[in-house]
């Protein structure tokens, strides 16, 4: 066990911090549950009303629709693009490596503004309607390089010998990468996917620039921010906030479960060997 | 034979990379050549076209609108990534070296933190700072002030506030990842050759975590500097940034020619930013400082 150096500074700090990033998010789910439409103490009662009206509001439900076609969509077209270039640059010894690695690195130091724009001005430009497709394709630009740089470091890591070895044995590729590279990356590649679901969920600006006539979920929750101040917003911001850590908890316990079984697998190969 | 087979897959990996490749340019890179081809041409009311003209640079370096959105925005930004540095560093620290087993739940309260929409954080920040919000009503309640107070909210603070807000937890990660290499040991043996905090944090902890902050600085600032959503809600007539023009030229005034010259200085903004940034831990030599 590494020595603890106790810091009464920088635990302090850590604490405002903590009361800092939750204090606001404490307002917005606790008002989400007042009985009357003020937004600031006093709290005069619990009520479900705003979840109530949120719920049965159509175009909310719709949008929320759209949301996670959206969403799932990214997710499924990250996850296939983003693994084919981490696999495929990480393998490669190719001298136009480092060129294919920059088309997937540069971008993240890109804003989501520039991006929006960007693409809007691009879809004008030849003349494509945007639609919900064009927001799966912004969002999936958007997400790719994030998913890359989580994927190339888990690739990275799997040892060449287990490859060659495969490859000596006369596996194909597919095959090596079915049976030797996925089982390995697998839960990596999958908290990514869950990754880029949250993003392109809450993705706003981007989808801002490139959506034609439907309506995301943000896109309601920006236009209603325009218009009406009572707490329906704090009701789909909570709804929002307890959908994401789901996922996000789904895809931790995920991850706990893969570690755990791989370990006890080791445990077992060991005791073969013995 | 093994010559062979490696020269192969090598190959064929190529080739299994290249249609995200393809992806990639087309839909980020293309669009980029599209707006700085748009810089350089005229037109209003969402068309474009010819002549070519450089007037819209003029115009996006000259416009005094222009200039003061810009200022905001350097302004805001490097206030906003030096305090979130500022704060993220102590944090990272504690994390790595105080928290024993506090280390793992804090931090995962600081990345849940992040699952907190976009918009909900502006809206979360509106509530407490306005008018009528959070905090004016407590202290009215309390007897401190007769009136709201009116300077919480609509200034260049109250976004300041907001954008930290979103950036500290993404500051906190990536400074604590750089931090986690850093062995106890290296600050076991300054405490030994008597060096106090100060002499531990200038000569032990900064060399070593020069680069990685720099490298947080620089998100933060791309992406406080570059919103536009926050200044809307959160900025007044005096909190807006260089994002609110450009969505003004692009969505509102079709205005694709000027909105597209502000975009491109924008980029070039943050490459010579960045590439400043490369040189100066160059000449100081702590681009790439080595623990043991």
């Amino acid at each position: 066990m590494e020595q603890q150096r106790p810091n009464r500074l920088t635990g302090f700090i850590t604490l405002c911090a903590l009361v800092f990033l939750f204090a606001p998010l404490v307002v917005v789910v606790l008002f989400s549950f007042h009985s009357t439409n003020a937004l600031t103490p006093p709290f005069e009662g619990f009520s479900l009303r705003w979840y109530d009206e949120v719920l049965s509001d159509r175009t909310i439900r719709e949008a929320l629709l759209t949301s996670l076609k959206i969403a799932s969509l990214t997710s499924l077209a990250t996850l296939l693009c983003g693994t084919a270039a981490a696999y495929g640059i990480t393998r490669t010894q190719a001298r136009v490596r480092g060129l294919y690695a920059s088309l997937f690195v540069i971008p993240i130091a890109m804003p989501a503004l520039i991006l929006g724009v960007a693409l809007r001005s691009f879809y004008v430009d030849r003349g494509i309607s945007l639609s919900t497709t064009t927001v799966v394709i912004a969002h999936t630009v958007f997400v790719i390089p994030l998913f890359y740089v989580v994927a190339q470091t888990a690739l990275g890591r799997i040892e060449v010998a287990q490859l060659e070895a495969a490859a000596d044995l006369g596996a194909p590729p597919w095959y090596r990468f079915r049976r030797v590279i996925l089982p390995e990356v697998l839960p990596v590649l999958l908290a990514g996917a869950a990754m880029a679901f949250v993003i392109s969920f809450d993705e706003f600006i981007v989808t801002f620039f490139v959506i034609g006539n439907d309506s995301t979920l943000p896109m309601v929750i920006f236009s209603r921010l325009r218009r009406v101040i009572d707490p329906s917003i704090n009701a789909i911001s909570s709804l929002l906030l307890f959908l994401n850590l789901t996922i996000w908890l789904i895809a931790l316990l995920y991850s706990l479960r893969v570690q755990r079984r791989r370990r006890l697998d080791q445990l077992a190969q060991k005791e073969d060997v013995l | 034979m093994k010559k062979d087979l490696q020269k192969r897959a090598s190959r064929v990996s190529l080739l299994v990379a290249t249609p995200p490749a393809v992806l990639m340019l087309i839909f980020f890179f293309a669009p980029i050549v599209v707006i700085a081809i748009f810089s350089f041409q005229t037109g209003e009311n969402f068309v474009i076209g010819e002549p070519w003209t450089t007037g819209n640079y003029d115009s996006a370096l000259t416009l005094g609108v222009n200039r003061t959105m810009a200022w905001n925005s350097i302004v805001t930004g490097f206030l906003t990534a030096g305090v979130t540095v500022g704060l993220g560093l102590p944090i990272a620290h504690w994390l790595r070296f105080s928290a024993g087993r506090w280390a793992t739940p804090v931090l995962s309260l600081v990345v849940a933190s992040m699952f907190a929409g976009y918009l909900v954080r502006i809206y979360a920040w509106r509530t407490i700072l306005g008018r009528n919000g959070v905090l004016n009503s407590a202290l009215e309640s309390a007897n401190v002030i007769d009136e709201p107070l009116e300077f919480l909210i609509f200034n260049r603070t109250s976004v300041i506030i907001a954008e930290l807000h979103l950036a500290l937890p993404f500051a906190i990660v990536i400074l604590y990842a750089a931090m986690r290499p850093i062995r106890p040991d290296l600050l076991e043996a300054a405490d030994d050759l008597g060096a106090g905090p100060i002499v531990q944090w200038t000569k032990v902890v900064l060399p070593l975590m020069a680069a990685p902050m720099a490298s947080a600085w620089m998100f933060v600032f791309i992406i406080s500097s570059s919103d536009f959503v926050t200044p809307q809600f959160l900025g007044g007539p005096r909190g807006q940034l260089l994002g609110t023009q450009i969505n003004r030229y692009f969505r509102e005034a079709g205005a694709y020619g000027k909105g597209g010259a502000l975009a491109i200085v924008m980029i070039l903004f943050y490459a010579l930013l960045y590439v400043g940034i490369q040189l100066i831990l160059r000449k100081l030599k702590l681009n790439r400082v080595e623990w043991g």
